[in-house]
């Protein structure tokens, strides 16, 4: 077994069927194809007021956008979020990924480096670890640091 | 005179004929003890039936606003439970729940029951008893449920999306974290002069900015802790108004809104980028289908109770709203025109933050301060010569709600 199945094999996702890490790390979301909307994740139908006629189809969404806002969590968010502890601050960033989806998700990078306006990457990377299984979640890290 | 149709020409003028409130505090605390709901409201409706001039046996229905936080029958707030405890007469109870815009949404509804000629006096109520620290969501764990998502894949707490609107404000117009320290500063300057007030002691821009981060770029001070408090307030039609009052304070419109498509902030997990600039589209919305609605321009408010759930609303809303210029929010603070004395004056009461919220109480706050404001009533905190007052709320689940009030 090389190292890369071993780790596969240890984490899995925090929720599953959200997104994958194989290939590309991706979210699977849908777009309808007459009003060209992004969905995150998968809805049926379209909920576009504007939109005249509903066709959606599964797509992925993942690569690079811009830090378009971020927050921090200073504390614990309640359940059902679960952690490692100690609890490390980490800011929460707003990305418009290219592909025209603005999406929320923890930053990997500490705190004093976020800035508005910074490129960011989509990653899958461990959000907490629970009787020894390791429970991934989508993130964005920074590309310029 | 009326043709059964709710709108513009057949509509009955609507006033406010007396209001009421309990003083906001915190379970255990000398104000509020261990009150129950029912208690702190009943409170407040014997407050507003005195100020009106009626008796119960008047009240020809209720419009309750209800929320999930605080148990009791499930639900919160049981406009059933304030008939029950005033009296059983068989009226009509209408219960609504829309997170912290409920009390809007209840105004709202008794507002449209007595302009639609429906009933001629209503009873508008709201109240809570809080859980402690910060509001807990649902709890289910559901993958089909958004809220569940956003908790479970990413961890975002409730002050963390006013932090992330706040510094995208920083990143447009060079907002900083002392600019927003001041908001609180002016808000717990104007609770000194407010009875109904939990806090009404001044703070310093160094309190609040030795203040520990909530949410990163908000600090404690900056943003509303729970409360437990009621407001009140009685309605009628100006018809029947004269045998009670020669100066009732006429309500101009009230109105509901939800938020819009192309919201800048995804409600759950993502959403398309927005063409523009998109904040607050619920708000923005109910306000102006207010001012539409009203024929009242924004220049032309006197002053205004908005929904500070954090400081940062009282710098973003106003310039959405046409009562400022894009940008200017700040300079407007720091000039003091937005204290009772300025030009533009916001939270007279001393808003959210120095109240604290009682969620399904804070849309009946508003039109009780409105309502003292306008009579001259107000104290230490008057806006001198208020003749127009504007009121909003927003509530969790993407709800709004506006009432302009005049003399
Ligand atoms: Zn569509």
């Amino acid at each position: 077994m090389d190292d890369s199945t071993n780790k596969a094999s240890l984490r899995e996702p925090c929720v599953p069927g959200l997104f994958s890490e194989e290939g590309e790390p991706s979210l699977h979301g849908a777009r309808c194809t007459c009003c060209d909307t992004p969905y995150f994740p998968r809805v049926a139908a379209c909920r576009n007021p504007g939109c005249d006629e509903s066709r959606i189809v599964p797509c992925t969404f993942g690569g690079e956008g811009r830090l378009w806002s971020y927050s921090v969590a200073d504390f614990p968010p309640p359940p059902p979020h679960r952690y490692d502890k100690p609890f490390m601050p980490y800011a929460i960033g707003v990305v418009d990924l290219d592909s025209g989806l603005r999406v929320v998700g923890q930053m990997v990078d500490a705190v004093e480096f976020m800035q508005v306006g910074s490129r960011v990457r989509l990653v899958i990377e461990p959000i907490h670890h629970e009787d020894g299984r390791t429970f991934t979640s989508w993130k964005f890290k920074l590309l310029d640091r | 005179m009326s043709t059964g149709l709710i709108g513009g020409e057949n509509m009955q003028e609507v006033v406010v004929l007396g209001v009421g409130m309990h003083r906001f505090g915190k379970t255990g605390d000398a104000i509020v003890g261990e009150k129950s709901v029912t208690e702190l409201c009943r409170h407040a409706v014997d407050m507003a039936m005195k100020d009106a001039g009626i008796s119960w046996k008047q009240v020809q229905a209720v419009s309750a606003a209800s929320s999930r936080f605080s148990g009791g029958k499930g639900w919160g707030l049981n406009g059933n439970d304030i008939v029950e405890d005033l009296g059983c007469t068989g009226i009509p109870v209408y219960n609504l729940s829309a997170g912290c815009a409920a009390g809007g949404n209840a105004f709202n509804i008794g507002y449209s029951l007595v302009a639609g000629g429906i009933h001629d006096i209503v009873l508008v109520v709201g109240g809570e008893v809080m859980p402690k620290g910060m509001i807990q969501t649902s709890g289910v764990e559901d993958a089909n449920d958004p809220e569940y998502l956003r908790q479970r894949c990413v961890g975002m707490p409730g002050p963390a999306f006013w932090a992330t609107l706040a510094r995208r404000r920083m990143f447009d117009y060079g907002t900083t974290e002392t600019q927003m320290a001041k908001v609180t500063v002016k808000a717990r300057k104007c609770s000194e002069s407010n009875p109904f007030a939990r806090f009404q002691k001044a703070v310093s821009l160094d309190e609040v900015l030795a203040s520990p981060y909530v949410s990163n770029p908000l600090r404690l001070f900056e943003i509303c802790p729970v409360s437990n408090g009621a407001a009140a307030a009685v309605i009628c039609s100006k018809a029947m108004a004269r045998r009670f009052t020669s100066k009732p304070v006429t309500v101009a419109t009230s109105t509901v809104a939800t938020i819009g498509f192309d919201d800048a902030l995804p409600r759950s997990l993502a959403g398309p980028v927005p063409s523009g600039p998109s904040f607050h589209t619920e708000a923005k919305s109910a306000v102006m289908k207010a001012f539409e609605r009203s024929g009242i321009g924004p220049r032309e408010i006197s002053f205004t109770e908005l929904q500070d759930n954090t400081c940062y609303y009282e710098l973003a809303f106003p310039e959405e709203w046409g009562l400022c210029e894009p940008g200017e929010a700040e300079r407007l603070l720091e000039a003091g025109e937005t204290a009772p004395t300025g030009r533009m004056p916001i939270n007279p009461s001393g808003g959210f933050v120095s109240f604290g919220e009682a969620t399904t109480a804070m849309g009946v706050f508003q039109i009780a301060e409105l309502t003292w404001q306008l009579r001259g009533q107000a104290g230490g905190r008057q806006v001198p010569d208020a003749k127009v007052g504007l009121a909003q709320t927003n509530g969790l689940g993407g709800n709004a709600t506006a009432a302009i009030l005049k003399r």
